[in-house]
């Protein structure tokens, strides 16, 4: 039993039937999409993942097929050889999921307004109201360093997408290399960012030792705490490679 | 400056820029398109310039023009694309200009597919190109280390007035890790000026050419030997390797480079508590090979193992260095498939136990 079986609480801010994640290339918005996809699942949702990542070419969602399928979770994504293929293939089922939601849909999408456009062609099958548009943010990461330009990243993914984000997901780490202080000062810079945007900011994420040296500190928005499932080949321990989790590379 | 998190190839770009390089010519590939993208995205930033060429061929032809003005020039492709450059890698060397390639291979041949591997080590070590001429190869095992050997690879460029390549596996362009950038670097090698740039000359020095056509064959003998005389000095003083847990007593010795190094340095932390004793050798230039450096750690192993995203070709450099005085067993994967730590250990638990079994005879 991995640690996100173990814990079916930490989706427990997000009403919306839909959630869709964008962000700056590499803010971690698939880890967090997996994570909250096991979240929903463990607390026996019925749950589809869409991967929508027509920018990097190596650890998409999709690469955790069997590893989903396991655990009961609907995967959206190209299948055979396609999985493998730097296109930018959006499959049709996407759109009545979007649509009509057969319980929860959590969607991936690509890095930057250039991800982000795919997400465009499909913004007229997004229903307001039943969908939340988080933009993770990572301080850490080239070109959202400041606040500037974290709300420069956000208003290009909204036009881009032709959508209005509801809300910032605050994920300001550096690995294993992650202090609380990281995530405090992230969450700092989150809500100026949400200050300047008028959005809020729906949930700070910290891995799991991390959110230890969190505790007794107060966060002004809901910790979610993160399982480290993509990972290089040669990353953590024996047992943690054994459990799954989702190692997504081949 | 405090780490940022960054991908692979952001750091590789970033390295560049920091190694003062002004000037990048190239065209998209998987899986190493951030690194044009952060270039084009960068170098205005600092006065440069970003030029996407209309293939792989012309790109390589604009570096070799840039970097006969002096300028440091960058390049950056992956496998298919690097086959492409060949001609004009060749004539780089030939007309000793310094640059810098980065190849994050990609699983071949052909056009192959996008996935991490590392079969592109004979075309990075032993040529590639036509003539006889070398690339200087440089191997790094962390996005740190990439960024590292990038500012390292325009001195070493500058230094031997030669093409530098630094060859990454696909996974250390798209992983992200941790990196610093020191504010103030010190070059890895004394570096002169350029007098040999092609700058314009309004006749107050001797004309500078930029040449690799020698038609009188005693004076391209001479050209010829004058290059080699310049691979000779890098085989003496640029072998660049590390080596993990061979300050301990051990039957098998891995020897690995890149992110294969990596999943092999794993496998052996989960082998020592299984009274397995091994240790790991990585080259960090494949060119200049560490062959004296990886004879003396051989000695101390009964068996020696080579891992590859390959069907085997630094293992014929591991062959030389080792001159038959070792058994040789290998490792790998292909198409674009990694090697677990699980599968390193296995085979290293395996070699040991057959070797233990030949010595009781």
């Amino acid at each position: 039993m991995t640690t996100f079986d173990r814990r079916p609480d930490a989706c427990a801010a997000l009403a919306a039937p839909v959630v869709i994640l964008v962000g700056h290339f590499g803010s971690g918005k698939s880890e967090i999409a997996l994570n909250l996809a096991l979240g929903f699942r463990a607390r026996g949702e019925d749950v589809s993942i869409v991967d929508l990542d027509v920018v990097k070419p190596y650890f998409r969602c999709r690469q955790a097929r069997e590893e989903l399928r396991a655990r009961g979770i609907r995967l959206v994504a190209p299948a055979g050889e396609h999985a493998h293929a730097d296109l930018p293939i959006i499959l049709p089922a996407i759109r009545s999921l979007l649509q009509r939601p057969p319980g929860r849909v959590l969607m991936d999408v690509g890095g930057d307004p250039v991800g982000a456009r795919a997400l465009g062609s499909l913004s007229d099958a997004v229903v307001p109201g039943a969908t939340e548009l988080l933009v993770v943010l990572n301080f850490l990461r080239p070109y959202t360093e400041t606040v500037d330009e974290a709300v420069e990243m956000v208003r290009a993914i909204e036009t881009a997408a032709r959508l209005r984000a509801t809300g910032l997901v605050s994920n300001t780490h550096l690995l294993a290399e992650t202090t609380p202080a990281t995530v405090v000062e992230g969450v700092q810079m989150a809500e100026a960012t949400a200050a300047r945007l008028q959005l809020p900011v729906v949930a700070a994420v910290a891995d799991e030792p991390t959110a230890r040296g969190l505790a007794g500190r107060t966060l002004p928005c809901p910790l979610l705490v993160l399982e480290r499932l993509i990972r290089p080949p040669f990353e953590g321990t024996r047992e943690q490679r054994k459990v799954g989790p989702l190692f997504v590379l081949n | 400056m405090a780490k940022k998190l960054m991908k692979g190839c952001e750091a590789i770009g970033e390295a560049a820029v920091k190694a003062g390089c002004k000037l990048f010519f190239g065209y998209p590939i998987t899986p190493q398109n951030e690194i044009p993208e952060y270039m084009a995205h960068r170098l205005p930033q600092v006065g440069g310039t970003f030029v996407q060429a209309e293939s792989e061929v012309a790109a390589s032809n604009m570096i070799y023009g840039a970097a006969g003005s002096g300028e440091r020039v960058f390049t950056s492709s992956s496998s298919p694309g690097i086959s492409l450059m060949q001609e004009g890698i060749s004539y780089i060397a030939g007309s000793e200009l310094p640059v810098v390639i980065v190849n994050i291979m990609r699983a071949g041949p052909g056009l192959g597919g996008i996935l991490p591997s590392q079969s592109d080590y004979f075309q990075a070590t032993k040529g590639g190109g036509h003539g006889d001429y070398r690339l200087l190869v440089l191997a790094p095992w962390s996005v740190q280390e990439a960024a590292d050997l990038v500012q390292d690879a325009f001195d070493l460029a500058d230094f031997y007035r030669n093409p530098v390549m630094v060859l990454g596996d696909g996974l250390i362009g798209q992983m992200m890790e941790p990196v610093e950038f020191k504010p103030e670097r010190t070059p890895c090698k004394p570096l002169a000026p350029k007098e040999w740039a092609a700058t314009g000359c309004s006749g107050d020095r001797p004309t500078n050419i930029v040449n690799s056509l020698f038609l009188d064959p005693e004076v391209l003998e001479r050209h010829n030997q004058k290059l080699k005389a310049k691979y000779d000095r890098m085989v003496r003083d640029e072998v660049r390797c590390a080596s993990y847990g061979t300050d301990r007593p051990y039957d098998v010795l891995v020897v690995a480079y890149g992110t294969v190094a990596r999943v092999s340095s794993t496998a052996l932390d989960d082998l020592r508590g299984e009274g397995v004793d091994a240790a790991l050798f990585r080259p960090i230039t494949l060119f200049p090979f560490p062959h004296a450096e990886l004879r003396a750690a051989a000695e101390k192993a009964q068996e020696v193992l080579v891992v590859e995203l390959s069907t085997g070709q630094m293992i014929e450099d591991v062959r030389l260095a080792l001159e038959g005085r070792k058994p040789i067993h290998f490792l790998g994967r292909q198409g674009g498939m990694l090697i677990s730590p699980e599968a390193v250990a296995e085979k290293v638990k395996a070699i040991q136990a057959s070797s233990a079994e030949v010595r009781r005879g």
